[in-house]
């Protein structure tokens, strides 16, 4: 099966006209020219390769997996998967850094630090700790490294009183559970405010960090997994949502295109992004609209991964509906983060570099808080800005007339 | 999603319906599988290139719409053209204006040191009108393949200057690198002192159209401050900074009113009962998602933006499958030479007053579909330098009609 993808992909890269569009929109090659950008290191690069000859494209590890490039180009060439199977064979070859093996596995340790969230959270602050990160890990010292809670989110949910209705699951993905805690009880009181009992189906990393390094077998584990318990709550009636859009595109998207995962399908036509789904509660008239006035100047950045899903700006008009709110829409294409890209220590400089032209954009605006769906994009959002940094959800829930 | 009107194709015919249906109120989706042939063109609106100079381009256009009527012009007359025209020029607040010198047709330079005629250009391009042999400095960029200032500068018998912005040895340049370094205070600095000492009497400065995305007219200041010189932009190959800055524009404008913009995936099928259109599906791996309107644009364009397809012995329009006009046979499709006029590019479809698609007996084959841009017959945009015009006027009036 994968090596029939991989057949289709690469045959894919004689259909690109060399017309340059992706050569536009590239965050990575607007901002150095170590990365020829993807016109070049996708259906270019792969005229040349032959897969009994070693990689020789050692730029293309500087792909931010942002796919803004596939979402660009008129003849349907998928430049993006083209890159990540170059950077796969590139890194089978040179070998990958345990650092990359750590920020893949993140699931596994994800909820020691929460339980020693004190603890953690002091040593990771400490600069001592960034210096030894950086020399043993080359993980950059200046990054923006991420905060853990307890309890964990499952734990919150566990102990809080259910609300009888008709039940829906959520995904909420693994930083939710041990990071941002508040953006999993947002969801679940924005959805008991309309009605629904939540239910957290068993669930595991999505697998998209790894499938982003290449390890396509790590990834197709974690799909596998997930997609038995998932599929196993949409055969009892229930529709899945998720919060974080990398978490969701991997999960509705690429377990189908990119890994061909049996039940795939199943699962994309029953998984919705939240606001997607509460857009649909909105237009058959059943959303729940009694909002308090938020005097408030907010920006909103539409991430990466919400423009690869095709379905607009959700959130963006579900926020318009909140009397007094100040809602602008930033004009920038990536934030730099790219899920783990922006820890990275040979990384690190571009990463700000990108992020430093959402940061122009954000100033432009000048706004109390910024508001974004992806955990990655937040976390940079905070570094480049100091800024207050919330995922939509949670300005819904502190909206809410009456709250569950 | 709910709309009063789905556009296909994000093209400049697109984008001109979906403004002009905004404006009306109306709710508005765009699909496109790309993001339309702005930034492949060299972006100055070009209305009628056929018109000469000494002219003025409204005594041009009724002329050619008397001798023409089966072109696009004669469905929306001259002054509909100019109020279309009014209408995408609006969108260009001051200072990054559209205009035209004396409502004639202008002569720029082209990247490739000839001249091309022109209508509607932005102000940073206005001084190529002024270009003589001998008076301009013409800039390009070491490492920079999509302009080369020295054979520019070999056409119009003028000197030129090669800045090196890179250390030697370091990869090709991009433009929207440039672009980016262009927006930095310090790098202008340097490039403007390069100039200025390379200038021998010169008064204009021909400069690659890289002056930054967002505020144009002030880098262009600052470099004359710096140089003495007036600096005029010139059109460079794909990536066209021009286009983007343009399509940039657009997007701003129609997300704050709130259409629906979803790139990066083709409309796979479409709904038909009779000579009504339900909606059309989309396909995004591994799912399909169905969009129903009661109106529908179709703005995909011709060969490149793919509306047209030429199979071995006939031309379709792959969307919809409407019956398509050709003036040639097969074996007249192609001049002999590359350069000749292709009576291929007269192929298109053929539409009544309202825009409704029309087969060979002149009856409206589809009620709610409207057809657009370059994709109609009965013009050959590249032999009378028409493209842009036939783009605004007929994507303006295609949904004025609609809804009048």
């Amino acid at each position: 099966m994968r090596a029939k993808k991989e057949e289709w992909l690469k045959k894919n890269a004689d259909i690109c006209i060399r017309c340059a569009t992706c050569m536009a929109v590239c965050p990575v090659s607007r901002v150095t020219p170590l990365f020829p950008g993807p016109k070049n290191t996708g259906p270019g690069a792969e005229r040349f390769r032959h897969p009994e000859e070693p990689s020789v494209d050692h730029w293309v590890d500087l792909c931010i997996g942002c796919h803004l490039c596939n979402g660009v180009c008129p003849a349907g060439v998928p430049i993006s998967e083209l890159n990540l199977l170059a950077k796969t064979k590139y890194l089978n070859e040179k070998g990958r850094p345990f650092r990359d093996w750590l920020l893949t596995h993140s699931y596994l340790y994800g909820w020691i630090g929460a339980l020693f969230s004190p603890i953690t959270n002091y040593l990771l602050r400490k600069p001592v700790v960034k210096k030894l990160l950086e020399i043993i890990l080359k993980i950059d010292q200046r990054s923006p490294l991420p905060n853990y809670q307890s309890p964990l989110f499952r734990e919150w949910f566990k102990s809080h009183s259910p609300k009888v209705g008709k039940k829906i699951a959520y995904f909420y993905g693994c930083f939710t559970n041990t990071n941002e805690i508040d953006v999993g009880k947002a969801t679940v009181e924005v959805l008991e405010a309309n009605g629904f009992e939540v239910i957290l189906p068993p669930q595991d990393c999505c697998g998209f960090p790894m499938l982003g390094h290449g390890d396509f077998d790590g990834a197709r584990k974690k799909g596998e997994k997930n997609l038995s318990s998932l599929l196993q709550v949409i055969r009892s009636g229930m529709e899945i949502l998720y919060t974080s859009t990398s978490c969701g595109f991997m999960i509705k998207h690429e377990y189908g295109h990119l890994l061909e995962l049996p039940g795939a399908e199943e699962l994309a036509n029953h998984t919705f992004e939240l606001f997607e789904f509460l857009r649909k509660l909105k237009e058959s008239g059943n959303l729940n609209t009694r909002f308090k006035g938020l005097s408030i100047k907010a920006a909103y950045f539409a991430p990466c991964h919400l423009r690869t899903l095709g379905i607009g700006l959700p959130a963006f008009e579900i926020l318009k509906l909140i009397p007094e709110l100040e809602l602008k829409r930033l004009e920038a294409d990536c934030c730099g983060m790219g899920g783990t890209f922006g820890f990275k220590k040979e990384k690190y400089e571009i990463a700000q570099e990108i992020g430093n032209d959402l940061k122009r954009a954000i100033d432009r605006v000048n706004p109390e808080i910024v508001l974004t769906e992806c955990e990655g994009c937040r976390l940079k959002i905070r570094h480049l800005t100091g800024l207050k940094v919330l995922h939509p959800v949670q300005v819904l829930r502190d909206v809410l007339v009456s709250r569950p | 999603m709910q709309h009063d009107l789905i556009i296909i194709g994000m093209g400049l015919s697109g984008l001109m319906a979906a403004k002009t249906a905004l404006d009306l109120g109306k709710r508005v989706l765009v699909i496109g599988k790309g993001m339309g042939g702005l930034i492949l063109f060299s972006n100055t609106i070009d209305v009628l290139g056929k018109v000469p100079e000494t002219l003025p381009l409204k005594d041009g256009l009724s002329h050619w719409i008397k001798e023409h009527p089966e072109h696009p012009y004669s469905k929306t007359g001259v002054e509909g053209i100019e109020e279309a025209l009014s209408s995408f020029v609006s969108l260009f607040p001051p200072p990054y204006t559209f205009h035209s010198l004396d409502e004639r047709n202008r002569k720029l330079p082209t990247a490739v040191g000839t001249l091309r005629p022109t209508y509607l250009f932005p102000s940073t391009l206005s001084g190529g009108v002024f270009l003589k042999e001998g008076n301009t400095l013409i800039v390009g960029f070491k490492g920079f393949k999509d302009f080369y200032a020295a054979y520019m500068a070999k056409q119009f018998k003028c000197r030129y200057l090669t800045v090196s912005l890179q250390e030697e040895g370091l990869p090709e340049l991009t433009a929207t690198y440039l672009t980016r370094q262009m927006e930095k205070e310090e790098v202008r600095e340097r490039v403007g002192l390069e100039i200025k000492n390379s200038l021998r009497g010169e008064t204009l400065i021909g400069f690659p159209a890289l002056l930054g995305l967002n505020d144009p007219v002030r880098i262009k200041a600052h470099l004359e401050a710096i140089t003495g010189g007036e600096i005029f932009e010139i059109p460079t190959l794909p990536p066209s900074i021009l286009g983007m800055r343009i399509f940039n524009r657009f997007k701003a404008y129609l997300l704050e009113r709130g259409a629906n913009f979803l790139q990066g995936h083709k409309v796979s099928r479409v709904e038909v009962k009779g000579s009504i259109c339900e909606g059309i599906e989309v396909f995004h791996p591994p799912i399909s998602r169905f969009y129903s309107a009661p109106h529908f644009i179709l703005a995909t364009g011709r060969f490149i933006g793919g509306g047209l397809e030429a199979e071995r012995e006939r031309i379709v329009e792959s969307l919809f499958h409407l019956p398509v006009f050709s003036e040639a046979p097969r074996e007249e499709w192609f001049g002999k030479n590359f350069f000749d006029s292709h009576p291929i590019h007269r192929s298109g479809i053929s539409v009544d007053h309202s825009f409704r698609p029309l087969d060979h007996n002149g009856k409206a084959v589809f009620e709610n579909v409207r057809v657009v841009g370059t994709i109609l017959s009965g013009h050959h945009y590249i032999d009378e330098g028409s493209r842009e015009g036939i783009e605004i006027s007929t994507g303006y009036w295609g949904v004025k009609r609609l809804f009048e």
